[in-house]
């Protein structure tokens, strides 16, 4: 079951060509007052979630563009936003 | 065939109440430090809490190759040592590991990647690690099936020859630890998941399981692949760790063609011939964080196109095998191994990514020490998790790869 990823310009594709961006972490921090440890927060500590998680993704081989999808990384499907769905459903 | 509890060690004993240690994870690293803490320490009442069965992990998918000639002074010493153990092991385990040290060649294929290994040789010989940088016609000797003529894509420019490595039998080494520290009283719950760590005023308290709750002081994070969601996911402690699917194959068996380990950087690419006579080799990460450990046609299409090149007699042959394991990668390429940092009597030993199997020895050894005594190791020292806070990466990334997300 091979990755593949819908981008937002050029629809479903194969997951090789993209590039990863890693975990969406929200905007990036301030730089005023920004500490080392903070910045490392951001920088390199990861959730890892076994699970749906939202990520950054970059059409590399594509149209270049970025965008967040989120994705199941214990079967690597995309999956619809947790919080959209549960939306959908209550309507 | 393969049902979740009755792996070797049969029905699992009975989960006591109360242990003075809780390690997570029946893998390599898990076991040895269970080992060594009812050898080296006296401290038997111990469990190793395993969710499927020992070995399940990356301890049974890797590719078996033991080798000290990393890149750093911090690394180095803990391999040469990992090295050394295998023997040693194999006489007091009573347990036939198969350490093959048929020793490494590691191909270069650049001016640039012979002057990276110059100064990777001065290091380990430094460390008194026996290591050479060979020239092409050397490599050919080391390995006739080689072709060192200007045809690959990447022409072979030279190699470093690592003697003292080799491969080990990976099975045997679970299976000879797990035997050695359930003589000793260690409890090993298989089919058994740990499901959250209670902290009490900031100390351990206690462990939960899917069986019953853990009273305990001491726990030890050794869950390879999942120790950076457990992580989380109990205690809320984030990890700079990227968790990847490494894949690897093995080829149909041939003559002895292969006599040393070979690997390449460049071609990513990393293959020894077992004694049954597969070539097995391993690929690339999936370049995104799953845990899936599928594999996918892409690399076995890569990995037949980069042996082929270097090996051009294996040509034709078929893959007969191939499997997944998870590789839980940091920015340095480097482990973490921590404790009684944010929470007293929270042991971590993670982050391995895909050098957990020939570390597994001797990382086991100084964890064991570490709780017994709750003195940090000299040795461990350079890899605790503040490392990244105050900005002091390890240089073992020798590729300039970075196999984290924000490379």
């Amino acid at each position: 079951m091979a990755l593949t990823i819908t981008c937002p310009i050029c629809g479903k594709r194969n997951g090789y060509e993209f590039r990863y961006g890693g975990e969406d972490k929200g905007p990036r921090p301030d730089e005023a007052g920004l500490t080392p440890e903070d910045w490392c927060d951001y920088a390199h500590m990861n959730n890892c979630v076994a699970g749906v998680q939202k990520e950054w993704w970059c059409h590399r081989d594509g149209c270049g563009s970025w965008f967040t999808i989120c994705r199941d990384t214990t079967t690597n499907l995309e999956v619809a936003e947790p919080a959209a769905s549960a939306e959908a459903e209550a309507k | 065939m393969f049902s979740k509890k009755k792996r070797l060690l049969g029905d699992n004993p009975p989960l006591k109440s109360t242990y003075d240690a809780v390690i997570i994870g029946g893998g390599l690293h898990g076991l040895a430090t269970a080992y060594f803490l009812a050898t080296r320490h006296g401290m038997t009442n111990v469990a190793v809490i395993e969710k499927r069965f020992i070995g399940f992990g990356a301890a049974g998918r890797n590719t078996a190759i033991v080798r000290a000639n990393q890149r750093t002074q911090e690394n180095l010493p803990l391999y040469k040592e990992a090295l050394d153990l295998w023997p040693v092991l194999t006489k007091e385990l009573d347990f036939n590991l198969m350490f093959y040290n048929c020793g490494n060649l590691n191909l270069a294929h650049s001016e640039a990647a012979v002057k990276a290994m110059r100064l990777q040789v001065a290091s380990a010989q430094f460390h008194g690690i026996e290591s050479h940088l060979v020239d092409p016609q050397q490599c050919k000797e080391l390995v006739p099936a080689l072709d060192i003529t200007d045809k690959p894509r990447y022409p072979i420019y030279g190699g470093m020859y690592h003697p003292p490595g080799g491969i080990v039998r990976h099975d045997a080494v679970v299976w000879g630890l797990a035997k050695g520290a359930a003589k000793r009283g260690v409890h090993i719950h298989q089919g058994t998941a740990v499901t959250g760590i209670n902290v009490e005023n900031g100390k351990v308290a206690s462990v939960d399981t899917d069986k019953g709750k853990i009273h305990t002081s001491r726990v030890l994070n050794a869950a390879g692949g999942y120790s950076a969601a457990l992580s989380y996911d109990f205690l809320g402690i984030r990890l700079p760790i990227s968790v990847l699917t490494i894949q690897a194959m093995v080829t149909q068996p041939l003559k002895p063609l292969l006599h040393h380990v070979v690997s390449s950087g460049m071609y990513h690419c990393y293959a020894n011939q077992t004694l049954k006579g597969e070539i097995a080799t391993g690929a690339h990460m999936d370049a995104w964080p799953n845990y899936t450990t599928q594999n996918t046609a892409h690399y076995i299409k890569h990995q037949a196109e980069a042996l082929t090149e270097f090996l051009p007699c294996l040509k034709g042959i078929k893959f007969m095998r191939c499997w997944a394991g998870l590789a839980d990668m940091t920015p340095d390429m480097a482990p973490i191994m921590d404790g009684n940092d944010q929470v007293e009597g929270y042991y971590m030993d993670c982050g391995w990514g895909y050098f957990g199997f020939k570390s597994s020895t001797v990382t086991g050894k100084y964890m064991a020490e570490f709780m017994a005594t709750g003195e940090y190791p000299e040795i461990l020292k350079p890899f605790t998790l503040r490392r990244f806070k105050e900005h002091r990466l390890m240089g073992e990334t020798a590729a300039l790869v970075s196999y984290s997300a924000d490379n």
